[in-house]
């Protein structure tokens, strides 16, 4: 019988070992503390400065709301989606979701956000415009989102290679795409390109620019959504795509690389223009090397002006949160004017509120690029594209690889076109 | 190792040991480059990575990358719940798979038909199958997002393995040595406890260093299961570290990664003889 | 405790010879089930569940039911055009690192199991990759095929080649460069079976054949790799489906760009679960992945076999 007993105790070992690992906090089980409500808050920060004002504003809420705490946890823009698929699948998601609009309807078609319109104030509703508003708004009329940041993609010009080669830092209310082309052929020389553009994920920059020339790229609501590729739509690629290959002002390689490969190019001389999210002005004044001196050019405007899509980031609740209402609440809080203005000025990036704008103005005094980044976000406007509750799937699947094609020179300007349009009506399902 | 197998005497070619050497060398550089340049990038400051006339070695010994690396990417907390998920499930796997082992091979069973084929069959099927009901199962016992729902996973998915690696190694061991010991009158668990255990001793080594590194790199399941960034295991830190920051801290990458692979490089160091003829006997014998 | 060990021994009518050792089945139980549980619950039942679910319309979404829907799956997957791109990027990945791994593993493996100096320093190294977690490897490689700072790029242009090539943002090379960081990362595991498969090629064989005068090619030929076919069938049957179902090292490395040339369909499959939202497409897709791979590979373990038997 020894046999028997010996095994029955290591079986029961080895049972019971799991379970009495239960109990142990280390391995993340359990651990729920009190009375009151903690709220989770799943910020997407990820610049220092920007990380630091969100810690301020929560701390904020936290002082003045002893009931009702907010615990700010750390995401990432790199996976938000799948992170979010997996959480509320999970019935594990955060309480305040913070991510971008483009991103979101999607969810929000699924059922797991919250309608807000019920909690917000007035101040924060009426300081945002109806056209924001309406890129966080379902198809149901439910808002389910508040938007905070908006980000616009602009020209920054290292102004000691300008000088060097003769070409005026070019001054006027907006820049005219055909001007940049000009320019950027001027500034091209031995080695060196007019133009570095990172264009890894090209789909975004491409579809906000896009509107500048009128390129809507999506007609009608939800699941009627239809596609429309035309000229408009394909003004910005062919631009880009004859600056890299025909001009040769623009560097091919920097279109095959992210956004932040490309910066050490642009600091190191190899590019005299660097096309960005206006958010790189932060990196900028952190990282340049001494004596780079460099501004933001006017926004670039197309045939219909300096338009470009508005995809503001947004803080939602989720649907199946135990406490909406507080959640509500928070981001009531968080909309405030000065909150917006700190967070703008630590990512340089464009309040939605107007409040929050005039503040930053008169705190930055429009300096390092300020005004100009100030006024992109004039011209940036809903575009049907947020609404398209398919959009990320065509983004990745058909829209992003189709576009890198293009751009490495791989197919023709009507190929792209096909892949787009039929990538959609694939997924029309 | 005189009875080498492609033994070429001594005057037959005099090219071909040269050139032995120089394939052997070719491998090395092959295998080596990667780490030894990981190594130089995480010594080297930022301005020298970027200089285009930088040498192969760092200038000096910079360990501000690993201090930056560290603090940024949360790299403490992350090794910790590594090593925790690491060393449980290790834990978990030798204490059931050894009696598991020793049964299947000295008792004659049914069950040793099938435990081999779901040994096979499990190596055959895509993890995208298992993760989503094995997320809805943790989910409905409330072990998504816990280091302990990743320590069963990964427990289970490392049984199979350390299964097959264990059978191979009580195979090895005389049926007469335990007779022996019977015959001498000693209990069962004695035979077991002062015969068969020391026999297993290497081979037990060998297949916890398995479960060990195989749940300390595992990626997929974490990067499921796990969102909270106070639970992220080692490898999801980095992944995530490349997202953000690392794509313009290249020496605090190259800092951060190096430090993930220390454990498993020591340990590999430290045995990498007995590893091999573990693996040998496992391998042929299994 | 050895009280309770005396009544045991102390039987007279148990026969000596084989008192335990075959002792059947039911001394059996007690040992095996701590293992047998928890990987019923937390293996099989997950393994029968999802193959199941790649029959259903399971979706993200809150509170949403799921149901049956037949082949539903498989028909509209047939018509996926992307899916079998990746799937074909998996054929192609697979088997060019197998393929690759073998024959470069085969070659270290000889030379590790000759009398060389610093024989003890390569097969350290030779284990190295194994101890770098994927993502870790991933990382790495990212570094040094870095367009702007890598050593590849460096190197190349110091020769007066073109010292600018994107290796991992380009269509047209990701593919094949990926598959030499996969074969890099794998060399590991195939290398040291080998090794073990040769220290255990009897000796005497090929003294026997170097007497008949048989050169060392002929030698390596119909002595060593005869002897070594059933270590080659297991490990490169291994290394395929290993392969094929990788998906760590890809995530990290290229995340199946650009373009999608490296979408492996792990990678797929993962997206259209949990990007998109799916999860019985996505059990489809993995159920595809098994059958067509089981049958490829019940063909060739059975073709290995009948050589075998011949």
């Amino acid at each position: 019988m020894r046999t028997r007993i010996g095994a029955r105790a290591g079986a029961a070992i080895a049972i019971a070992l799991p379970l009495a690992l239960t109990g142990c906090s280390a391995f993340g089980v359990g651990g729920d503390d009190g009375d009151g409500a903690t709220l989770t808050f799943q910020s997407l920060a990820f610049q220092d400065t920007t990380i630091a004002a969100t810690q301020d504003i929560v701390d904020a809420w936290n002082d003045e709301h002893p009931d009702t705490q907010v615990e700010l946890v750390q995401g990432s823009w790199d996976n938000v989606h799948d992170q979010l698929v997996t959480q509320f699948q999970g019935g594990t998601a955060p309480d305040i979701i913070h991510d971008e609009s483009a991103d979101i309807m999607g969810f929000a078609k699924q059922g797991y956000l919250a309608d807000l319109s019920p909690y917000l104030s007035d101040e924060v509703t009426g300081a945002v415009s109806d056209d924001v508003w309406q890129a966080v708004t379902a198809q149901d009329g439910s808002v389910v989102a508040a938007p905070t940041l908006l980000q616009s993609y602009v020209v920054f010009a290292n102004t000691g290679a300008l000088a060097d080669a003769g070409v005026e830092v070019p001054a006027g209310e907006t820049l005219n795409w055909d001007d940049f082309q000009t320019m950027a052929k001027e500034l091209t020389g031995d080695g060196t390109y007019g133009v570095g553009w990172g264009m890894k994920q090209p789909t975004a920059a491409v579809m906000n620019l896009a509107l500048g020339f009128d390129g809507t790229f999506f007609t009608g609501e939800g699941e009627d959504t239809q596609i429309e590729v035309g000229e408009n739509e394909l003004a910005v690629p062919e631009r880009i795509h004859t600056m890299a290959y025909e001009d040769q002002s623009l560097d091919p390689v920097s279109l095959t690389q992210s956004g932040s490969d490309v910066l050490p190019g642009f600091f190191d001389g190899k590019y005299a223009l660097y096309v960005a999210g206006n958010y790189v002005a932060q990196q900028l004044v952190e990282s340049a090397p001494e004596g780079f001196d460099w501004a933001v050019l006017p926004p670039l405007a197309g045939t219909a002006g300096a338009v470009q899509a508005a995809n503001p980031q947004t803080m939602s609740v989720a649907a199946e949160s135990d406490h909406v209402e507080e959640a509500a609440e928070f981001i009531d809080f968080f909309m405030q004017p000065e909150h917006q203005a700190a967070l703008a000025e630590g990512d340089w990036l464009i309040p939605a509120s107007s409040e929050a704008r005039a503040q930053v103005a008169e705190d930055t005094a429009g300096e390092n690029g300020w005004e100009a980044i100030l006024a992109s976000g004039d011209g940036l406007s809903a575009a049907p594209f947020q609404a398209a509750v398919n959009y990320p799937q065509w983004k990745d699947q058909y829209a992003t690889p189709a576009l890198q094609q293009y751009l490495a020179d791989e197919i023709s300007l009507d190929e792209l076109k096909t892949q787009l349009v039929d990538g959609w009506s694939e997924l029309g399902l | 190792m005189t009875t080498s197998t492609s033994g070429s005497k001594p005057g037959r070619n005099p090219f071909a040991r040269p050139l032995q050497y120089l394939a052997l060398l070719a491998y090395m550089c092959f295998l080596a480059f990667p780490l030894l340049f990981l190594l130089s990038t995480a010594f080297k400051t930022s301005r020298e990575l970027r200089s285009p006339d930088a040498g192969v070695l760092p200038e000096s010994l910079n360990w501000q990358n690993f201090t930056d690396a560290i603090e940024k990417a949360d790299l403490f907390t992350a090794a910790g719940n590594s090593l925790l998920v690491a060393v449980t499930t290790t834990v978990i796997v030798t204490a059931v798979a050894l009696p598991a082992a020793y049964a299947l091979v000295r008792f004659r069973t049914r069950l040793r038909g099938l435990a081999t084929g779901w040994i096979l069959l499990s190596q055959v099927f895509p993890f995208i199958l298992i993760i989503i009901p094995l997320f809805l199962l943790l989910k409905n016992i409330g072990l998504v997002n816990t280091l302990l729902g990743l320590v069963l996973v990964y427990a289970v998915w490392a049984l199979p393995f350390s299964l097959w690696m264990l059978q191979g190694y009580v195979a090895a061991i005389p049926v007469e040595l335990e007779e022996a010991g019977a015959v001498d009158g000693a209990s069962r668990m004695r035979t077991l406890g002062r015969i068969v255990l020391p026999l297993l001793a290497p081979g037990l080594v060998a297949t916890s260093l398995f479960t060990f590194i195989n749940s300390w790199n595992e990626f997929f399941f974490a990067l499921v299961l796990i969102q909270d960034p106070d639970m992220q295991t080692l490898p999801l830190a980095l992944a995530r570290f490349v997202g953000s920051e690392g794509q313009v801290q290249l020496g605090q990458l190259a800092a951060a990664a190096l430090l993930a692979c220390i454990p498993s490089l020591g340990f590999f160091m430290l045995i990498q003889k007995r590893l091999t003829a573990g693996l040998l006997s496992g391998a042929v014998k299994g | 405790m050895t009280t309770i060990a005396r009544p045991l021994d102390e039987r007279p009518t148990r026969p000596r010879r084989k008192p335990r050792l075959s002792g059947g089945g039911r001394d059996a139980w007690p040992l095996v089930l701590p293992a047998l549980l928890p990987v019923m619950l937390f293996s099989v039942y997950p393994l029968v569940y999802g193959v199941l679910l790649g029959f259903t319309d399971a979706h993200a979404g809150l509170g949403v039911e799921t149901h049956f829907n037949g082949i539903d799956n498989y028909v509209e997957l047939a018509g996926n055009g992307l899916f079998w791109t990746s799937f074909k990027i998996g054929l192609i990945w697979a088997f060019s690192v197998t393929i690759l791994q073998f024959l470069a593993s085969l070659g270290l493996a000889l030379l590790l199991n000759l009398d060389l100096r610093l024989r003890w320093l390569a097969r350290t190294l030779a284990l190295v990759p194994w101890a770098m977690p994927p993502v870790i490897i991933a990382i790495m490689w990212q570094l040094m095929l870095n367009p702007n700072y890598g050593p590849v790029n460096r190197a190349l242009g110091a020769l007066g080649l073109p010292g600018d090539v994107n290796w991992l943002g380009e269509s047209s090379i990701a593919l094949p460069v990926v598959i030499v960081v996969g074969v890099w990362a794998g060399m590991p595991q195939t290398t040291i079976t080998l090794l073990a498969g040769l220290q255990s090629v009897p000796a005497e064989l090929n003294e026997a054949a170097a007497i008949d005068g048989a050169s060392t090619w002929r030698r390596f030929w119909h002595v060593t790799l005869p002897a070594l076919r059933p270590i080659i069938t297991a490990i490169t049957t291994l290394d395929l489906i290993w392969n094929f179902n990788s998906f760590a090292l890809v995530f990290v490395l290229t995340a199946g760009g650009p373009g999608g040339t490296t979408m492996l369909p792990s990678l797929f499959a993962y997206n259209e679960a949990f990007r998109y939202g799916n999860f019985g497409y996505a059990a489809a897709m993995g159920n595809v992945m098994v059958v067509l791979i089981g049958v490829f590979l019940f063909f060739y373990l059975r073709g290995q076999m009948r050589r075998r038997l011949q």
